[in-house]
């Protein structure tokens, strides 16, 4: 088919004008939701002193967070932070933001995943490491992971209930998430010469860290709640609505416009013939 | 006596006109939505006050929610699971609940609650849901008087058969609150809407 030229304009101004108007809704939608993750601080180095620590967005000169005066054993609460490039800097507790960081890291912020930058190892050999902090949890199970920052005893084996968690987990280092179901259960922390148990909950849908720390005579284990979500996650769709309210496209009035038509109709002519009509002698 | 026959036939066409006249009147106004909910009172209903404390630590149990955006106020019922596992609903279309499988509001994770946008009379209390705009505001009250606020992070659409159970009641490692009804087209046959409505929220520190 044929469109004289000004008639073809005409239509693709209006189909563009169409598609521009519908994109930028369905792209600002999608990007609400998923365009933040999460990432937290940890100073986990036993013989360290306390540090500043300071986040930048990767290639910004002002920092986006500074955590002050965080000292051995410290986990900062999650920042939602626009997904991206970050770099995670270690000063000194009380040195000017100007100086030279002691250690940096940069993170890789995923939407919708969760990081750690833990402060790990000995003062001597320092590191920032960076941790992906697991979010999906398998049905009716919690996860855990353990964080071994305890220099007094070099090799730790961590057990929750009748599982072993990290077997011989050496200074430093960080097992991997494993799926546990019991609700509460003792967590013991095994070592040469010791033996600390402690109870903990681990509820279903939610995920933990349990991190191993010295302290003053032995160690002690910390029980951070990485995220949590419903212990049963119901099935399907949620059936809220019974329809009274929802639009009825071909219920439309007229059908009953029509009858109150037909009927005045009626009532007008009947009532026009009865004036007419005379009325009966009794 | 012909001129008096018409008369009774007169009279029937006016008392039968009459009569269609009141069923088509009365058939107009049963079919119509004459959709005057809450959302008039926005503009008025005064935004909670009390003492609005993120804490770490245990938070106690829903009792109320407001969203001053679109008028709702409505007292929190406890909601479980249904046998076949899905979330149960509240039995009136006029009241929210709190499913007690998910987080308390303010505590970490997403706290789940749920609400009818309409009854088989007509709006229930999440009939203005799909309004709510990132941004928006959504307070909770708890049974020991602290008050959990929440901003919209996003506002989704969903088909039921292919519902986001991951995003929706996965684990999140802050302070979060979902708010679900239905949404899209209803279906007669099936009695049921073939979406559902969630509105992301994180809390406000």
């Amino acid at each position: 088919m044929e469109f004289p030229r000004h008639i073809r304009r005409v239509i693709v101004v209006a189909v563009a004008s169409v598609s521009l108007a519908i994109v930028p809704v369905a792209a600002s939608a999608s990007a609400a939701a998923v365009s933040t993750g999460w990432i937290r601080l940890a100073h986990l180095s036993p013989n360290t002193p306390a540090v500043d620590v300071y986040l930048y967005s990767f290639g910004d000169s002002s920092a986006q967070l500074v955590l002050r005066h965080v000292g051995y054993g410290d986990v900062s609460p999650y920042e939602a932070v626009t997904a991206g490039e970050y770099t995670v800097a270690m000063r000194a507790a009380g040195a000017s933001a100007a100086t030279k960081p002691v250690l940096s890291a940069s993170v890789d912020v995923v939407a919708g995943d969760a990081f750690t930058v833990a402060g790990l190892g000995p003062e001597s050999a320092l590191r920032l490491q960076v941790l992906r902090d697991d979010l999906r949890t398998p049905p009716d199970k919690a996860l855990v992971r353990v964080i071994q920052a305890s220099l007094h005893e070099h090799l730790v084996t961590v057990s929750y209930g009748g599982t072993v968690l990290a077997a011989s987990l050496a200074f430093g280092s960080v097992s991997s998430y494993q799926p546990v179901s019991a609700p509460a259960a003792p967590v013991r922390i095994e070592a040469v010469g010791v033996d600390v148990a402690s109870s903990v909950t681990l509820a279903a849908g939610s995920v933990h860290t349990l991190v191993v720390l010295d302290k003053a005579n032995g160690v002690t284990v910390d029980n951070l709640l990485d995220a949590a979500g419903s212990a049963v996650a119901p099935a399907g769709g949620v059936g809220t609505g019974l329809g009274g309210a929802a639009p009825r496209g071909p219920a439309s009035p007229l059908p009953w416009v029509a009858v109150i038509v037909a009927g005045a109709l009626i009532a007008l002519a009947g009532r026009l013939r009865l004036r007419r009509l005379p009325r009966p002698r009794t | 006596m012909k001129a008096f026959a018409g008369r009774p036939a007169a009279g029937f066409a006016l008392a039968v006109g009459l009569a269609a006249v009141a069923v088509g009147g009365t058939g107009l106004i049963l079919t119509r939505h004459w959709v005057t909910p809450r959302y008039p009172a926005a503009a008025v209903l005064r935004v909670p006050a009390g003492p609005a404390v993120a804490r770490p630590g245990p938070v106690a149990a829903p009792v109320a929610l407001t969203i001053p955006a679109i008028g709702v106020r409505t007292a929190l019922i406890r909601l479980g699971l249904t046998t076949s596992g899905a979330l149960q609903v509240p039995p009136s279309a006029s009241i929210a609940g709190w499913y007690t499988g998910s987080p308390r509001p303010g505590a970490i994770g997403p706290a789940i609650i749920a609400g009818h946008i309409d009854s088989y009379l007509g709006p229930g209390i999440f009939y203005h849901l799909s309004e709510l705009a990132p941004g928006d505001r959504l307070f909770v009250r708890r049974a020991d008087g602290t008050l959990a606020v929440f901003r919209v992070t996003a506002v989704r659409s969903y088909p039921k058969d292919h519902f986001p159970t991951h995003s929706v009641y996965g684990a999140t490692p802050d302070r979060e609150l979902r708010l679900i009804t239905c949404g899209g087209t209803f279906d007669p046959s099936l009695r049921s809407y073939l979406s559902n409505v969630v509105v992301y929220a994180s809390e406000i520190t």
